[in-house]
């Protein structure tokens, strides 16, 4: 509580925390802001006003303007918000689960144990991230694009429960697969930060007195995991995980800018800034395919860093700084 | 001292051998004829001869023998020709740079060096700089300034910023246009009047005394530099500002002052060399930044190098290419961070004593 009142007392914090609070409305009322097309298959592919090649400028009828393809902007940048939500929450869920596990088994188990997950962590670190993360999601969309999956359509199947609440009876949309393979690639190689930093934690809080004095008093092993050592070891490290999905979002988008995220025409921020692309020598007139989505990008991302900022200092000093740059 | 290093030295085979078991579990989720471009540059399209190749390089063999083959190469037994093999450089072939995937590298590597080679000095030193200027006025406007502008140069993606400021300098003012040369340097440059000593435009320029070609190389660098450095400014700005204000809280600070020396002294003399300590340790993470950069940076400004390759092969699904790229990437990487652990060692002597 404490925590919350000193994150609403600080300007900068508040300032983050409003920006939030208008992309959550954002994504809640997105059907009555900018209602999908009554014949619309998924709301999620943005409606077209015709085929034609050359953008249009922001005017009455699309007040952001139109992409290349006339996909309308002002609708893709209001249903992207739901997409980066999705994106970032379920990244960031995945993440943290993994790193937990891994840190936490590490610094329970020592010894070799902790030798060879500790090494497995390091060969996962030695890769540069988005590098990896574009590799692998070229591999997956290899294999996925062969429609025979095998075992790897399970972990699909379980990202789709997750991510779009989808049961794992049905086939996985092609457009919905598309996106998976992308954060699929990002949770691969994106969880090693909190496996270190859990793994220090909880290593050095067993050394604490209290965890001793538990000990002595006849405290047992779980009792002293679930009271003592996971909320000091690792519940700051997941409340600034959780800030964490604005990064995760900026990776996304990159993926996305190079064409290997979300689907052309899907409302997703960095799939729209692609189209800009293809219109560098006259962006002087077309600025409004890259200014609106940007500006959505980079507020969105400005939100949880406001707070994750604020909420780091009075946390935990330590993660400073850990995030990935892209 | 030696002891560190050789303790450092000893991890790095296990990294490696790792990273390249991480890389050929990815490749082993492909089927045998997805993979065989690791041997073969042209795969044929009849039935039988793709059937042949399997066969002949044992692309579906046991993954750990695979693996093996993979590393040491595999001897073609109607020639005696040794093929694939990336302990010996072979890295397979390219879809879609129509050539080995060394030779990609080896000819996209320059134009990818010469952009980072650039981009670090402003990087730094911007970098440092705002850092000192926030430390030295710590809690005062300029510190509060600083933190706003890193904290907003953290949210924005290195592509739209890349965008944007094509759309002022490029489309909008002109002045700075994206790709590496201009067509009529691409041809002088191309030209045997032109002796390519170095593959870096800018030096090869200046050693051909064309300075026309040194600033028409030097107009293409300026906006995909800035976008380069840019990234890492913020982190650049947080870490000296909390290590020069960690120093600057030191006993002999306050002896500094104390015997009367101007502050730009104790600051940029006293300070600033023991500060420049910790920076050090984040050189490795500078090199991440880089080799993620270039990917971006390298597709939005158009720039033939390593990483506008990457993003070209991963989107036509070319997983050799990729792979390849990226397995290179890492090895660059782990020898970046080994150099800098050492390096540490050598600059703190706490370092190498715990």
């Amino acid at each position: 509580m404490k925590v919350v009142k000193r994150l609403l007392t600080n300007p900068t914090s508040l300032a983050g925390i409003l920006l939030l609070l208008a992309f959550v409305i954002m994504a809640v009322t997105a059907s009555w802001i900018a209602p999908p097309p009554e014949n619309a298959r998924d709301p999620y592919m943005i409606p077209r006003d015709g085929f034609s090649t050359e953008p249009q400028a922001p005017n009455e009828k699309h007040p952001f303007g139109t992409t290349e393809g006339q996909y309308d902007i002002y609708y893709g940048v209001i249903w992207g918000t739901r997409t980066a939500f999705r994106v970032g929450v379920v990244i960031t869920i995945f993440t943290a689960i993994i790193g937990l596990s891994i840190g936490s088994l590490s610094a329970y188990y020592g010894g070799e144990i902790d030798e060879v997950l500790m090494r497995i962590t390091e060969v996962f670190q030695a890769f540069p991230f988005l590098l990896a993360a574009i590799t692998l999601t070229a591999v997956l969309q290899t294999i996925y694009g062969r429609g025979e999956a095998g075992p790897l359509m399970f972990l699909a199947k379980v990202l789709a429960l997750v991510t779009f609440g989808q049961s794992p009876a049905e086939p996985v949309d092609p457009v919905q697969l598309q996106l998976l393979t992308g954060m699929l690639a990002i949770i691969f190689f994106g969880w090693m930060t909190y496996a270190r930093v859990i793994r220090g934690n909880i290593l050095a809080v067993k050394e604490f007195e209290y965890a001793l004095a538990a000990r002595t008093i006849g405290a047992g092993d779980l009792r002293i995991l679930f009271r003592h050592l996971l909320p000091n070891a690792v519940f700051p490290v997941l409340v600034i995980a959780s800030m964490n999905i604005g990064s995760y979002v900026l990776t996304f988008a990159a993926l996305s800018f190079l064409g290997l995220g979300a689907q052309r025409g899907y409302a997703d921020w960095g799939q729209m800034i692609n189209f800009a692309r293809s219109w560098i020598p006259s962006l002087a007139d077309h600025w409004y395919i890259v200014v609106y989505p940007g500006l959505a990008i980079v507020l969105f991302v400005l939100s949880w860093n406001l707070v994750g900022d604020v909420l780091r200092d009075i946390l935990d000093p330590r993660m400073r700084g850990t995030r990935g740059a892209v | 001292m030696l002891a560190y290093i050789i303790r450092r030295l000893l991890i790095l085979p296990i990294l490696i051998v790792g990273v390249t078991m991480l890389i050929f579990a990815m490749l082993s989720l492909l089927t045998p004829y997805e993979r065989a471009s690791l041997y073969v540059q042209d795969i044929p399209k009849r039935q039988g001869a793709i059937e042949g190749i399997i066969e002949k390089y044992g692309l579906d063999d046991p993954i750990p023998v695979q693996y093996w083959y993979w590393m040491v190469g595999r001897e073609d037994e109607a020639t005696g020709e040794i093929k694939g093999g990336i302990l010996r450089g072979d890295l397979g072939f390219s879809k879609v740079g129509k050539s080995s995937v060394v030779e990609v590298i080896g000819r996209r590597l320059p134009a990818t060096a010469e952009l980072a080679l650039w981009a670090i000095v402003p990087m730094v030193g911007i970098g440092v700089w705002l850092g000192v200027l926030s430390a030295a006025h710590h809690n005062k406007l300029i510190d509060q300034v600083l933190r706003v502008f890193s904290i907003v140069g953290w949210s924005i993606p290195t592509f739209v910023f890349g965008l944007l400021v094509l759309m002022i300098f490029y489309a909008r003012l002109g002045w700075f246009p994206p790709e590496r040369l201009s067509d009529w340097s691409m041809r002088i440059v191309q030209s045997d009047a032109f002796t390519r000593y170095t593959q870096l435009n800018t030096i090869d320029a200046l050693l051909n005394l064309r300075f026309d070609i040194f600033l028409d190389a030097l107009k293409h660098l300026v906006l995909p530099v800035t976008t380069l450095a840019y990234l890492n400014w913020a982190y650049m700005l947080r870490v000296t500002r909390s290590s020069m204000l960690d120093t600057l809280r030191q006993d002999y600070i306050t002896t500094a002052r104390a015997k009367g020396l101007a502050e730009r002294v104790v600051i940029g003399k006293h300070a600033l060399s023991n500060a420049l300590i910790p920076i050090v340790t984040i050189g490795g993470l500078i090199l991440i930044g880089l080799l993620n950069g270039v990917v971006i940076t390298e597709t939005v400004f158009n720039y033939p190098g390593m990483g506008s390759f990457l993003a070209k092969a991963a989107l036509s699904l070319d997983v050799v290419s990729v792979l390849g790229v990226t397995l290179f990437s890492s090895i660059v990487l782990v020898g970046g961070n080994l150099l800098v652990d050492v390096l540490y060692g050598f600059i703190d002597p706490r370092i190498r004593l715990q």
